[in-house]
Parts: C-alpha cells; structure tokens; sequence
C-alpha cells in the first residue's frame, strides 16, 4: 500500500456499506453515536496513554501556541465527553472515524475505527457478555463469517501476584511489566537474586522497627537531606513508599519457587478450557484467592459459546496485556487468517480506571472495542 | 571552487578553542574568509573545504538534514537530533575532548529511589495519586523517550526545557531532569542526585558524516584529504 493512498469510488462504497452494518448493530443495541473532534489537546493523551504515545502521535501547534494532536485513538475523547456531558450511567456510545498512528517502519498513518464503549455497568460480567456479543455480532454483521479470537486478563495475574508471597514492594513492578517479554525475565531474576539498590540499602537500617518508631526514623532519613527540593512529590508520598519497603525487611528476595509458579503461568498459552485448567493446576497454592478470575474466565466462555463462538477455538495468553496503558482487566483481540497473514482485525477491553482520571466517580467501570474497518474490508475480501 | 565540502565546527565557547587546538595539532590551520565576519573559513594549503562556524545544535541538525558535508559537535546532540541514527550521520572519530554525561537525575530527597526501576514505581504511584503523569524537564526529549521506554517505564510526561533545567524541580516546573554533567557539581548544588543506572550516554565531541549531503566524487576527493590529515576516513 503506498503512503498516501486515495481512496477510490468501489473501496468507499465497500466501507460505507461495511460502517451502516456495524453501526446498525451499535445502534440497535442501544449505542448512540458520537463524533469527537479529530484535533484534540495533546496533554489528554500523555496524561491518560504515557509518554510512549506521543512516539506515536502526530502533534501540531496552533497559531496561539497550545499543543494538539491528531487523535490518536477515540476512546478517550468518548469517555471524557461522557464525564463532561453529566449524562447518567450506564451510558452506550458508540463511533466511527479516523484514527492517527505512526508507526516506525512504514504502514498506513491513517485508519477507520468502528468503536462501542459501555461505560459504568456495575456488572462487569454482564459488561464483558454484552461487549463480546456486541463485537461479534458486528463483526459477523459486516461479512466475517469467520475469525480468530485471542483472550487475557490482566486482572487474573495481578490477582496471583497478590496471591502469592512477593514483597509487597514489587508487586506494582511484576503487575505493570508482565507482558513486556525479555525486560520481565531480567526483573524476575534480579527479584531472585535479592540485587539491591541504594535505596534498598537505605532501608535496611529500618529493619526492625514498626509503627510510629518506624514512622519518625523515616521522617529522620528524610530530614538528613535537609531543605532540597521535591517536584510536587510529595514528603508524604516518599514516607508511604519507605513504611512499604521496610515492612518487608532487609534485603527482600522473591522465593525461587514462586518466581516459578510465576513464569510457568504467564508462559500458559493455547485454546482457552485447557489454558484455563493448567492455571488452575499451576497456581493450586493459592486455589482459593485465584477462584474468581477462573470462573470470570470461564464466565466469558460460556457467553462466547452462547454466541456459537467454540471455547476451544479462543486461545487464552496469560501474557497478553494489550500494550495500551489503560487497559486493567479482560482483554480480546479478533484475527483473520483469510488474507494470508493473520491480521489483526479489532481489539477491546476493560479500562476500569480511565474513567475515573478523567473525572468520574471511582471505580466507573468501562470496556469497549474498536473494528479496524480497512483491516476488516481487506481480510472480507481475502476470504472470498 | 567546484563542489567543496563543507564542514561545521563550533562558532563559539570552550568546544571552539578545544577544535581549534585539536585542528592546529593536526596540521589543519584555519584562515577565516575576508567579510564573512567569522561565519566562514578555508583550510590553508587545502582545496575545497568550505569550513561553516555554526552554533553546536545548528551543527547537530546541518548533518541529519545534509546541509554540510562533515561536522565537529557533541555526540549528545547528534543522537538528539537523529533517534535513529544508522543511515543518516556516521560518527567517524571521537575527538577525545568535550566529555559530558546526559544523565537522569532526581531530587536527593527522594530517598527511596535510586535506580530507574525505583523511579519507574515512583512514577506509577505519582501518577495514581495525582492523577497526572510525573514530569521530567529535558531538552533531550529524544534521548529521554528511547532510554525511558528501555527501562520500561510509560508513567511520566516531558516538559521541554531550554535553560537551567537542573533548576526545574526546585522551580516546582518538573519533579525529574534529564540533563548533561560534567562532573555532577551543578546537579548537587541544585539538590538533586544522579540515579545509579541512570546514565544515558557519556557523550564527547565526535567528527561526524552526513548521508543526507550529495557525495559527488570530487567532494569524497576533497574530504578524503582533509579526513586523512585528521586521522579518519570516509566509511
């Protein structure tokens, strides 16, 4: 595909066609449509996304100075319309509109997406049934008679993280970087072999003290460095993270054998009932606290097989994390084969904790999905 | 004279006279062009070198762009301007001057965070607790991304800086800096600390090649004498 494709009278005609379908689902499910601008502030971006983002955005400065950007996707402006807006919950919304990327290499820097959010369903296994049947029935609505569907949940790891014995410390680093391959083995071994930083030596000296007696020797360690400067980090913040440390003791280290049970779940990886079963068999240390996102899991199954979508042919990665910040939860991917190489075709998930950044009450719960519609087009007409 | 090369040096401060001595030592003796008010020089005894004094950044950007030929600046400026440098400058020779480190540094009373994987759960938790992302002032915001993104961290924001960003946490404009040091003194007298695996790159000047210039033959010809005289040679 060259660069900068013109797009032609078939190919349009293909798309609308294709969009009336998918919208006509979205809507006769009771998602209204919404079109955010497709110039939108820069910040909102990076504070929701990260920084990487902005590797991957198209940023422009208007004539005053203020930085924009071509939105890069159309989840978070849906959302924080639907904070902005006052609307009640639960709200269905839906879109359809380009989508800008870069993309290091080559590869389109413009995109359609077909998009449904549900936003603040309390149920989340209601919320997960519904988005499931809603995608597919969308997809299957436009053409696709057949697909491809990848599953996670970045919810069950984080679940046995705190499950198992891991200094309370890293249990934030081992949730934030389990799917990041290669950079999440080296932090496993390092937990392993106990290597300690500055830091770390610092807080050996707290060793053996609790409650108030350790609270004043932090606040002592930290009254050493005298009147330096914080950012807006604040003295608070940096005695919360110390207590945390030194409540672990000197020297933490992850036992060798749960960094074990570690790896050899996230290594799981194959059609979903037999994925599911070997996680069960894995984590049987910590049966009872792993229960619910099992059964959440197999909840989810059972709703796809009701959708006639086979259990066995979803493959469930405990490694798949969909590498956009928000996602917390469930996660899905649809792939085609029928253009040759598997393409990705739509992607989705559960964000609980971006509606509240942009200012709704906590934990409004939010999952959604996108259909890329070109990807969509060509794996359709691939397949026939 | 037909297709000269051109070459940028430093047009001031202490990375000029640490060129200038280093071009003397090696035979290559500058004579500035008549009216061109120091901006222009030739090499005496030497045919079409068309030597451009520019500032050090100008020189960084002159070679990704292929405005010159050949260019004598800081390899933290070059990588800077070109994040994906293969293909595009080549570094021929480090000159062994101009030493600098670009460094991540963080306030010192943040005594609880002395590796980037500190800082990476510091800014997890800032950014849980303030709702925005944990700033980091920085005119290296290239050499901030890719290095930030290796130690896997995503919850911080850049806010650019062009002056003094050693001051910016002080000044409350950013919690974090990315910055260059030479021997940490200004990074301490500003309360701050250098994280222990927090340096980016030990920078120094570096002779480097455009591959965006037109390399004519009698312009490789011209090059290959003065890089010769220089201790290099084209690649």
């Amino acid at each position: 595909m060259p660069a900068f494709p013109t797009t032609g009278p078939e190919e349009i005609a293909a798309l609308d066609k294709q969009a009336e379908a998918i919208l006509g689902v979205f809507k006769a499910r009771g998602y209204t449509r919404h079109e955010p601008a497709i110039l939108q502030p820069a910040q909102m971006f990076v504070d929701r996304s990260g920084e990487e983002i902005r590797r991957r955005t198209f940023e422009v400065t208007d004539p005053s100075g203020r930085e924009l950007c071509l939105r890069p996707d159309l989840t978070i402006p849906t959302c924080q319309w639907q904070v902005e807006s006052g609307n009640p919950y639960p709200a269905r919304l839906c879109y359809h509109g380009l989508a800008f990327r870069h993309r290091p290499g080559d590869g389109p820097t413009q995109f359609t997406q077909a998009g449904a959010e549900l936003l603040g369903l309390e149920d989340r296994a209601a919320g997960d049934a519904e988005m499931l049947a809603l995608s597919v029935e969308a997809l299957r609505a436009a053409g696709l008679a057949r697909f491809d569907m990848k599953i996670g949940d970045l919810g069950l790891f984080s679940t046995l993280v705190d499950a198992l014995a891991v200094p309370a410390q890293w249990r934030g680093r081992l949730k934030r970087h389990f799917w990041r391959a290669g950079y999440f083995e080296v932090l496993l071994s390092r937990m392993v072999a106990g290597a300690t930083s500055d830091a770390e030596r610092a807080i050996d000296a707290l060793h053996g003290l609790d409650g108030a007696e350790l609270h004043r020797a932090v606040e002592a360690l930290l009254d050493k460095e005298g009147d330096t400067p914080l950012g807006a980090r604040t003295r608070e913040e940096i005695v919360e993270r110390l207590m945390v440390q030194a409540a672990d003791g000197a020297a933490p280290r992850l036992d060798a054998a749960v960094a074990e049970i570690i790896t050899r779940v996230l290594a799981v990886s194959g059609p979903a009932p037999a994925a599911l079963e070997q996680i069960r068999t894995l984590t049987k240390s910590v049966a009872a606290k792993m229960e619910r996102p099992l059964l959440a899991m197999q909840a989810r199954l059972g709703a796809l097989a009701a959708l006639g979508v086979d259990p066995k042919s979803v493959r469930f990665a405990a490694h798949f994390g969909r590498n956009l910040e928000y996602y917390t939860g469930f996660v899905f991917e649809f792939w085609s084969r029928a253009a040759g190489a598997p393409i990705e075709i739509a992607g989705g998930g559960r964000y609980d904790t971006l509606m509240e950044s942009l200012g709704a009450p906590h934990g409004t719960a939010a999952i959604g999905i996108a259909i890329r519609s070109e990807r969509l087009l060509t794996a359709r007409r691939g397949g026939k | 004279m037909s297709e000269p090369v051109t070459l940028a040096i430093p047009s001031k401060g202490r990375l000029k006279e640490q060129v200038d001595a280093y071009f003397a030592a090696a035979g290559v003796a500058l004579k500035q062009t008549a009216g061109a008010r120091g901006y222009r020089a030739t090499v005496e005894g030497l045919d079409g070198i068309d030597v451009m004094l520019l500032s050090s950044s100008e020189i960084a950007s002159a070679l990704v762009s292929g405005d010159v030929h050949l260019g004598v600046t800081g390899e933290d400026l070059i990588r800077e301007a070109a994040p994906e440098l293969d293909g595009r400058v080549a570094l021929l020779k480090p000159l062994g001057f101009g030493f600098a480190d670009v460094v991540v540094a963080v306030p010192r009373a943040w005594i609880d965070v002395s590796t980037m994987a500190d800082l990476d759960d510091a800014c997890a938790a800032f950014a849980h607790r303030h709702r925005r992302r944990l700033r980091v002032a920085t005119k290296y915001a290239q050499l901030t991304r890719g290095f930030f993104a290796h130690a896997g961290i995503s919850d911080y924001r850049i806010v650019s800086s062009t002056g003094a960003t050693e001051g910016a946490p002080t000044a409350g404009t950013a919690e974090a800096i990315v910055d260059i040091t030479t021997t940490g003194a200004t990074l301490k007298a500003n309360g701050l600390k250098i994280l222990e695996d927090g340096v980016i790159l030990k920078s120094q000047a570096q002779l480097a090649m455009s591959f965006a210039a037109d390399w004519p033959d009698p312009t490789r010809a011209f090059a290959a004498v003065l890089l010769a005289r220089l201790g290099a040679k084209l690649p």
